[in-house]
């Protein structure tokens, strides 16, 4: 007999988000993610000065605000025509390093350990229902002290971004041309004996403990697996001199790499609570000569619709020549040949340790090649019209910001992230999105303590704030028709 | 009128520090004068960017926060339990003394339906209805950051989820921490005023005044600039950025004595206009955020 199971709150992850899964003999034999927040970013981003899509981009998320900062400046950058330099290019990823940071930390400690470790319960917030934990008492003390002790180290990555980039979350930092501030010597050293207390965090206790909790939780090396598709936009690559210290844009399947082609993405939303003329397109192609003559199709937006029969979530489905794809830490330690040891919710959550680990002595790097008090802003003017594109990854995966200016403001923003990747909702086939088919055939012992589904949902690290304030428009590629 | 109202607000502002609140309350727990009340601090239709603000609190921080000062009940990112337990967690209590803290604003469009923030009796739950049933029963309600106050980004135009404040659902006062994020002192040493003495003293717009009673502008570093005439002509200048668009002159908080993040730096210290998240209005009323010379003659 079939059981459903409905998980909601999934809490510890950024934003709202439901599990539906259906059990068969206690395994999963169906499963749905629900993205159940909307607020439509990218039409408040029509009519807005494109500068202030740096700050105002950041909006859409708390935990990885920095990683929109980034992704609109290079948007805007391809659209102005401006290539930032090295020193700013240095600047600006080792801000987002630091965003990096603070996110890996915090996910594995404030989002994932509870899933695994006791946590005392004399603090209400700790109080959990299932019974699966599985680590030894002496182990258990010490994941506890990392949890609490993780919390200074967190804040301190984000002390870190403050000092070149104002403030976190929201920082005034990353804009055009690399950041806003010069690096003094001051702020270079400050910076550098942060990161130093930081990687001997990571180092001497974040790996052991995810080592810990993969030793008494095996049986997560073989649930969880999704479809073993890969994608990254690169990040920490092509510098002029240092070359690539992480990886180039990248796809994986079938067991092929091959380089990333933005072309071939595509976005339907025939399972998400949208109705347009059209279920898929793309964004758009960033010739200017074209854009004016899409101008018409552009200012035609679907529109929020709750009632259309099929659809079950804010989060759209993100496609890769049609196939749903994973991104995040996983993804990028596979592509980037750093870790292959398998593809599960475990595999994922050592992957975003290890990254840590590589990011931390990435920014080292940087750090040593900079040259202090370098400015490098100026007067920008801003064009009467242009088109942009900024795809890069950051803590969560594959981020892209399309944009167009018309009449010198914004007239078109689409914005595709790492969660509507890994959440999204079925394609127009049917096909499931990765995290939906990484919840196939799991295992669930106590139907009415499912703790299975959030440790792998939890793996992925969904952001739901970013994922489902979509609201698009652009160029169609095919004629679906959807519910009217 | 009492001596009390001329006091000059940045005396009284050091005075009574968040770091000296949070000690005597500190005292007083120890000694038994004070209890621990419960917290429920509540996400909305936002970017949950409020309680990654709270983490990055020092002295006090998270820890002191949830061991010390409360019961910390419930929130979207940090409970241990999940889906109809983390739920029944949540509204225990109802019928019990608690103070609700909320971050983002109240997503009204379709009954609310555009945010859904857990499952309750088989039914979805929306924020809307969060807000009403735990809003009108807390002993206090702390908005805390700038679609919380009053809608912030979340209800910047054309307002698709059409957002509001938490004070605009409520037949009842709300304390508003405006911010974006809200700094995480101004919720600590607020919270701790209520602890230790109640309601802090609010302005009109119920802001406690203990930060939000002196404009940017008349605190700024800059300052000097400003009166000279010496204005900044790109980000990354060292003097005035008026004319880059600050709202340094319309905004009211404490960031130049305050600073962020371990108190290492703020915005204008970075070399970048204010952009006003502490205001009202904001982001709308506080665009554009950057231009390159707001006293430019319009062309017409």
């Amino acid at each position: 007999m079939t059981k459903k199971i409905i998980i909601n709150p999934v809490t510890r992850i950024s934003g709202f988000m439901e599990i539906q899964a259906d059990i068969e003999n206690n395994q999963v034999v169906d499963a749905k993610t629900e993205g159940l927040l909307f607020r439509g970013f990218e039409k408040m981003l029509q009519g807005r000065s494109p500068f202030d899509a740096v700050y105002f981009t950041q909006r859409i998320c708390g935990i990885c605000s920095t990683a929109h900062s980034i992704a609109s400046t290079l948007a805007l950058e391809d659209a102005m025509g401006v290539v930032p330099s090295e020193q700013g290019r240095y600047l600006r990823d080792i801000l987002h390093g630091c965003e990096f940071l603070q996110n890996h930390i915090r996910h594995f400690y404030q989002y994932t350990i509870p899933d695994f470790v006791k946590l005392p319960e004399d603090y209400p917030l700790f109080k959990a229902e299932h019974s699966d934990f599985r680590l030894p008492k002496e182990k258990n003390n010490v994941l506890v002290k990392s949890y609490f002790h993780s919390l200074d180290i967190s804040r301190s990555a984000h002390e870190m971004l403050a000092v070149l980039g104002g403030k976190a979350p929201h920082n005034h930092g990353v804009f055009i041309g690399g950041i806003t501030t010069q690096a003094t010597t001051d702020k270079i050293i400050k910076i550098k004996s942060i990161l130093h207390n930081i990687y001997q965090f990571i180092n001497d206790r974040m790996l052991s403990d995810v080592y810990t909790i993969a030793e008494y939780y095996s049986d997560y090396f073989y649930i969880g697996r999704g479809y073993g598709n890969f994608l990254s936009f690169g990040y920490f690559n092509g510098y002029k001199s240092l070359g690539t210290l992480y990886l180039n844009p990248l796809v994986y399947t079938d067991g092929k790499t091959s380089v990333l082609d933005p072309d071939n993405i595509t976005e339907e939303i025939d399972y998400a609570w949208y109705t347009d003329r059209q279920s898929t397109d793309k964004p758009f192609e960033a010739a200017p000569g074209c854009m004016m003559n899409s101008e018409a199709q552009t200012n035609e937006q679907p529109e929020a619709d709750m009632n259309k029969p099929q659809a079950y979530s804010w989060v759209k489905a993100p496609r890769y020549n049609n196939l749903p794809f994973e991104t995040g830490p996983l993804a990028r330690q596979w592509l980037s040949g750093e870790y292959r040891n398998g593809i599960s919710t475990m595999d994922r959550t050592i992957a975003r340790v290890l990254e840590a680990r590589k990011i931390a002595l990435i920014m080292n790097t940087l750090l040593q090649n900079l040259i202090p008090d370098v400015s490098m802003q100026k007067k920008y003017a801003i064009p009467e019209a242009a088109a942009g594109k900024g795809l890069i990854d950051t803590a969560r995966g594959a981020l892209g910001h399309w944009l167009k200016i018309n009449k010198q403001v914004i007239s078109f923003y689409r914005i595709i992230t790492p969660s509507a990747w890994n959440l999204s909702t079925r394609s127009s086939n049917g096909v499931k999105g990765t995290a939906e088919q990484a919840l196939m055939g799991t295992p669930v012992k106590d139907i009415n303590n499912p703790v299975e589904l959030g440790r792998t949902i939890r793996s992925f690290d969904p952001c739901i704030s970013c994922a489902t304030h979509i609201y698009t428009g652009g160029k169609h590629i095919n004629t679906i028709q959807v519910i009217p | 009128m009492s001596n009390e109202s001329i006091m000059c607000p940045e005396y009284k502002a050091r005075l009574n520090t968040a770091t000296s609140l949070v000690e005597t309350v500190k005292m007083q727990l120890r000694q038994g004068v004070l209890r621990k009340r419960n917290l429920v601090w509540l996400e909305l239709t936002g970017c949950s960017g409020n309680i990654i603000s709270l983490l990055d609190g020092s002295n006090p921080d998270f820890k002191y926060l949830i061991s010390e000062m409360t019961h910390f009940i419930y929130n979207n990112s940090l409970s241990a339990s999940e889906g109809q337990n983390a739920m029944e967690q949540l509204f225990s209590v109802l019928g019990s003394d608690y103070i609700l803290a909320v971050e983002g604003a109240v997503a009204t469009k379709n009954n609310g339906l555009y945010n859904i923030i857990g499952r309750l009796n088989d039914k979805p739950l929306t924020a809307m209805e969060a807000v009403k049933s735990l809003g009108e029963k807390a002993a206090f309600v702390i908005a805390i950051g700038a679609c919380a106050t009053h809608g912030g980004v979340s209800a910047a135009r054309p307002n698709p989820a059409e957002c509001v404040g938490v004070q605009s659902l409520l037949n009842r006062k709300v304390i508003n921490l405006p911010g974006c994020p809200c700094h995480p002192d101004w919720f600590m040493a607020t919270l701790a005023h209520i602890l230790l003495y109640g309601e802090p003293e609010l302005d009109i717009r119920n802001r406690p005044l203990l930060f939000y009673s002196t404009l940017i502008h008349d605190r700024c570093p800059r300052r000097s600039y400003f009166d000279k005439g010496i204005f900044a002509e790109k980000l990354g200048d060292k003097t005035c950025m008026f004319k880059l668009g600050c709202r340094g002159p319309v905004t009211r908080i404490d960031c130049p004595i305050r600073q962020w993040n371990q108190y290492v730096n703020w915005p204008i210290e970075d070399d970048t206009p204010c952009i006003g998240c502490a205001q009202f209005g904001f982001p709308d009323a506080m665009e554009p955020f950057i231009s390159y010379n707001t006293t430019r003659e319009v062309k017409r």
